[in-house]
């Protein structure tokens, strides 16, 4: 039996909200992980490229978009054997609450960079891990302030 | 804070005066333990002289976030500076895609056992 046969072919979402605090993205790269692999068709190898996108995008929340002891929410819907599109929503109350369109420009201007010769520490995890591995990605900004990140991968028959 | 080990051995390369270590990673380089790893790192670059070379062993690295990367190429820019090397060994599947994604694998040599590395740093 094909481990997707109980998986329904109604989108599914699933959401987590945890607390501004790094220690808990392990937990969450677990699942993940286990979320990816399971229910979606994806492969092993876009598993844990959607690992490292919902990382990257939670530890910019927790850097500049919540405060700590605030929230981020991951919100992620899942249609089998489709697509997954995932949410990462902060509060707003962080040190750097950026708008949609400056978090647009950014990507942009970064993803021109060469990284072969860019040798700084940061500025990769955006513009070159998650606008990589994903179809669309776009920033919303959130009535009473925060931002939403949107990132949504569809799947092709190269990726099952 | 997520689990990660480094661990620093000599490596002894025959027929070679070449100064090598190898630095053994075990677990996973993220946000809440990369900073305090990558200081032992930049306290064992301290310590190498020109021309020496680190062997970087990922068989047991489980996952890498894009700053523990930002940091590898910091690492690999300071021992080109002394004219040494830094390769890595032994990288796992998503280590060695996501330091593709990044255009890493196009700079860091990479070698899929510590043998072939240590026989590449012998010829250098």
């Amino acid at each position: 039996m094909n481990i997707l046969d109980n998986i329904p072919d109604e989108p599914m979402e699933v959401s987590i909200a945890f607390p501004t605090q790094a220690y808990f993205l392990s937990g969450i790269r677990d699942f993940t992980l286990n979320l990816v692999k399971n229910v979606t068709g994806f492969s092993e190898q876009w598993a844990f490229r959607f690992q490292s996108i919902v990382d990257e995008l939670c530890n910019n929340a927790i850097e500049f978009g919540s405060a700590p002891g605030d929230e981020i929410k991951i919100t992620f819907i899942t249609e089998k054997s489709k697509r997954i599109t995932l949410f990462v929503a902060d509060k707003g109350t962080g040190p750097q609450n950026n708008s949609a369109e400056h978090m647009k420009e950014l990507v942009e201007e970064r993803r021109t960079w060469d990284h072969t010769k860019t040798m700084s520490i940061r500025g990769r995890g955006l513009p070159q891990i998650v606008a990589n591995w994903t179809d669309d990605l776009d920033f919303i900004d959130k009535e009473g302030g925060g931002l939403i990140v949107k990132a949504v991968k569809n799947l092709d028959q190269d990726q099952v | 804070m997520t689990p990660i080990e480094l661990i620093i051995s000599d490596v002894n390369l025959e027929g070679s005066d070449r100064i090598v270590k190898q630095v053994t990673f075990i677990g996973q380089l993220d946000e809440s333990n990369v900073d305090e790893q990558a200081r032992k790192v930049y306290e064992l670059l301290e310590t190498m002289p020109e021309k020496s070379a680190l062997i970087f062993d990922f068989a047991e690295l489980e996952y890498m976030n894009s700053r523990s990367i930002g940091y590898l190429t910091d690492w690999y820019s300071k021992m080109t500076e002394k004219a040494g090397k830094l390769v890595i060994t032994q990288a796992r599947d998503n280590i060695e895609d996501i330091l593709k994604v990044v255009g890493l694998t196009q700079i860091i040599e990479f070698y899929l056992t510590i043998d072939e590395a240590k026989l590449a740093l012998t010829s250098v």
